[in-house]
């Protein structure tokens, strides 16, 4: 049985004795039998009851501790003493009300201690609440009571997503499941793959090929991922030279000047652009700009031959029916990563704003070690506007903007043990800090608490699904062998 | 040396009377007579109402008795019970009792706890069930005059003790048992009998019975008789047999040599009665056992603060039986709101809280 012991503000304070099987995160239901309203709150923090004279107990046990008897209790009267011990206080965040059967913020009221009735809303009853339609939407994973949570398409189409947790706790394994669902929707989606751990997403764990296989391109950037000169254009290859290569302004007009040059008569090659810096007078100037392109060139991204050169375009169009593209990233190194981006992202914008795309979904894996400073704003305003949807996933919650945060429209925070970590993400979340603090710390691998409009603003503990798909995110071990053969 | 297993032995007319008083099935016909009787009436030897000794002597000597530690195997026996309200009903009282016997072998301490009993009491079944279990217990064939509702909680505790001592003359051997209080009766009362019975079958066993007594105070010449043994080196005896029977000899019933004990150097001493049929030296012997077998702390045997501390209800405890009554037997205890509480709000005085537990 519950009963409402405290509301203060948000929170409401629930006894619940006998103990019943209400976890952190469950959902209970305070339904006023005199109206047709009701609570719905979230169990966030559980504990005993201060039930008077506890700490006599346990000491008097710890008194007795060695001794060894018998107790001849005919009515049984532990059994109940355990259940008064073991009675139960939920600390609860108000998350909405129910008036005539339907969703409401309006939680300016409260209901009456004493004749309210409290239960634990069922599965079924929640995901009605969230509006969850499995049919249409991205099945992700499932509830405690094991419950079917599918994320409405609409709720991430256009929106900006988190995904945050430490090391191993199952972020990346949610965004791939994000990410396969999305195209097998027929969305098109990008990912930046830092750790070369979404190229295999097209085969099974057994080596096969999934449906989807076809709707999944892997470019390694300097090997099957190379872009001419003309391709990439003046603007791309300044901003590189400027932004990520600190090409100091006059040395970027003398460069801006053979660029159009070259453009005019038609000779825009690599070669024609390294003797036309050869040929600079000013020996700082060449040299500066010599030693840039240089750096360039031995990244191999850019080419001549448009045989072996890519366009994105072309490659868009392979992706009609829905795909992603893989930039893999892995083994590069922190410039030419950022070269890459910044190339991508321009052009990106360039066929967004030409309706040459329609829209984007972009996976940043950690995107700190690859991001611009000045872009930040950009996806999450700018960008976002134009149809790129953008989810940050990262394990170092602070190498995120608290702007980017507070635009965001869903988060999906994995376990946090980490204060520090812990702290950055409550003052960021779009919920309490209490919840964030306790909730998020005690979440086992692959339980993540999904924040946002992602489900209807409810903050719900999801257990995310397995994949069928290669992952690859498993980190290698030195005595894997050992590991396989002992099994 | 044999140790019984007194888990063997269950008082069940405990049970089937609280029971049946829970039940409410304890019907009119079996009510005897009402007699009101003064509340401040002292029956069977209750420990909560002993009383205060004023003992005047004429600059006597008082003996002081040097106690040794032994290297004599003994067992340990200890016992004590425990009785609360748990709450008023429309028409009575609820209450529970419960008992512990504890004894230390040469190892370590072992336990059989009895209870909790729960009892409904109300004027309409105080007589049955006391008589009931008066004749249950001691045999007695005469109907008793029964105390007010309010006294009945330490009246059904005190068979529920008087069966537990019974039960430990009957099964030990050549062991020490210790109860909580005193030897000491008044000659008015019946079990005085009982008592006695007790003590002849605990000796015919090689037994010795010692009682302390945490709440006498003696006072002699207007000293407290801690005064006197609190200089002396411990562990001691202050022997005061003598000058306590010389004055109160005419009123009570001694079945216990009185002494002083101080058996560890602390600021406490108790009073302490040991059998008075044994010798006198067997009798100190006995102690002399206790201290050597069993950890004393403060003057205090652990047996005996084991089985005051297994015996008494914890908070939680009454909680839990609240609960249980309410559920197995559909009894709900009422409020009654505090007069003094009401009246005089936090001038009042004293406790807040009085003992109704809604």
């Amino acid at each position: 049985m519950m009963q409402i012991y405290k509301i203060d503000a948000n929170t409401v304070q629930v006894i619940c004795c006998p103990p019943e099987d209400v976890n952190r995160g469950d959902y209970l239901l305070v339904e006023d039998v005199n109206s047709e309203k009701s609570l719905i709150i979230q169990v966030i923090n559980s504990g005993y009851v201060n039930v008077p004279g506890i700490l006599e107990d346990i000491l008097r046990s710890s008194s007795t501790e060695k001794l060894e008897g018998v107790d001849l209790d005919p009515l049984e009267m532990k059994s109940f003493v355990n259940i008064i011990k073991d009675a139960e206080l939920f600390t609860c965040k108000i998350r909405g009300a129910l008036n005539k059967g339907k969703v409401s913020n309006d939680v300016s009221w409260i209901p009456p201690r004493s004749t309210s009735r409290l239960r634990k809303l069922p599965d079924a009853d929640l995901i009605k609440l969230l509006e969850n339609e499995p049919q249409n939407g991205l099945d992700i994973g499932t509830l405690k009571g094991g419950g079917r949570i599918s994320i409405n398409i609409n709720s991430i189409d256009g929106k900006l997503n988190i995904i945050t947790g430490k090391k191993g706790t199952g972020k990346s394994h949610l965004s791939k499941l994000l990410l396969i669902q999305l195209v097998s929707k027929g969305g098109i989606c990008i990912v930046f793959d830092i750790n070369g751990e979404y190229i295999n997403l097209g085969y099974t764990k057994s080596e096969g090929r999934t449906s989807l296989y076809d709707r999944f391109i892997s470019l390694t950037p300097g090997s099957d991922f190379k872009v001419t000169l003309q391709y990439a254009g003046l603007g791309v290859f300044l901003r590189v030279m400027e932004n990520i290569l600190d090409l100091p302004a006059t040395s970027a007009w003398e460069f801006r000047r053979i660029w159009k040059d070259l453009k005019e008569r038609g000779a825009l090659t690599l070669n024609n652009l390294n003797s036309a810096i050869r040929a600079v007078s000013n020996n700082y100037i060449q040299d500066a700009l010599l030693r840039r392109f240089e750096s360039l060139i031995n990244t191999k991204f850019f080419t001549d031959d448009w045989g072996e050169a890519t366009v994105l375009e072309a490659v868009m169009d392979k992706m009609d029916k829905g795909g992603a593209l893989i930039i893999n990233l892995r083994n590069i190194n922190s410039k030419f990563r950022q070269i890459v981006v910044e190339f991508l992202l321009s052009k990106l914008s360039q066929l967004l704003e030409n309706w040459g795309l329609k829209a984007v979904f972009l996976f940043a894996e950690e995107a700190h070690l690859y991001l611009r400073e000045t872009y930040w704003n950009d996806i999450v305003t700018r960008m976002r506007h134009l149809g790129m949807f953008t989810t940050f996933i990262t394990n170092q919650p602070d190498s995120i903007r608290k702007s980017v945060y507070r635009q965001a429209d869903n988060i999906f925070l994995f376990n946090f043990t980490n204060e520090h970590d812990l702290e950055i993400v409550s003052r960021a979340a779009m919920i309490d800090v209490e919840t964030v603090n306790i909730i998020a710390r005690q979440l086992p691998p692959h339980y993540c608490l999904m924040l946002g409009k992602v489900l209807n603003n409810f903050p719900l503990i999801v257990r995310i699904n397995s994949l069928k798909e290669k992952t690859m995110g498993e980190t290698r071990l030195f005595f894997s062998d050992l590991k396989i053969k002992k099994s | 040396m044999q140790v019984l297993d007194f888990s063997q032995k269950s008082p069940y007319n405990f049970v089937e009377l609280g029971n049946a008083s829970l039940k409410n099935t304890i019907e009119s016909s079996h009510r005897l007579r009402n007699i009101d009787l003064p509340t401040n009436y002292v029956g069977d030897f209750n420990k909560l109402n002993e009383h205060e000794f004023i003992a005047n002597f004429d600059g006597e000597n008082l003996d002081m008795i040097k106690l040794a530690y032994i290297d004599e195997k003994a067992h340990i026996f200890g016992l004590d019970t425990s009785s609360i309200e748990l709450g008023e009903t429309s028409n009575g009282l609820l209450c529970a009792v419960r008992g512990t016997i504890v004894w230390k072998d040469e190892v370590k301490y072992n336990y059989t706890r009895y209870g909790p009993f729960i009892f409904h009491v109300t004027e309409n079944n105080k007589q049955f069930l006391y008589n009931k279990l008066r004749q249950m217990y001691f045999g007695a064939s005469r109907a008793a005059p029964t105390p007010d509702v309010w006294c009945m909680p330490g009246r059904i505790r005190n068979i529920l003790e008087r069966w537990l001592q019974a039960q430990l003359s009957q099964s030990c051997e050549d062991s020490v048992i210790l109860w909580d209080g005193s030897l000491t009766a008044w000659t008015i009362d019946s079990p005085v009998t009982l008592i006695d019975d007790m003590l002849r079958m605990a000796r015919s066993r090689g037994n010795v019975v010692l009682a302390f007594s945490k709440k006498t105070k003696f006072t002699i010449f207007g000293r407290r008789i801690a005064d006197l043994i609190n200089n002396r080196n411990a562990p001691c005896l202050l022997d005061l047999d003598e000058i306590i029977r010389r004055q109160y000899g005419n009123y009570l019933c001694f079945f216990g040599r009185v002494y002083a004990a101080k058996l560890t150097p602390s600021q406490f001493s108790f009073r302490l009665d040991v059998d008075r049929e044994i010798e006198r030296e067997t009798g100190i012997n006995a102690v002399q056992k206790l201290i050597s077998n069993d950890i004393v702390v403060e003057s205090y045997p652990e047996t005996l603060r084991l089985a005051h501390i297994l015996s008494r209800f914890s908070a939680s405890e009454i909680i839990g039986m609240q609960r249980l009554i309410a559920e197995n037997f559909g009894i709900r205890t009422v409020f009654r709101p505090n007069i003094r509480q009401i009246l005089f709000g936090p001038y009042g005085g004293g406790l807040i809280n009085n003992k109704v537990i809604s």
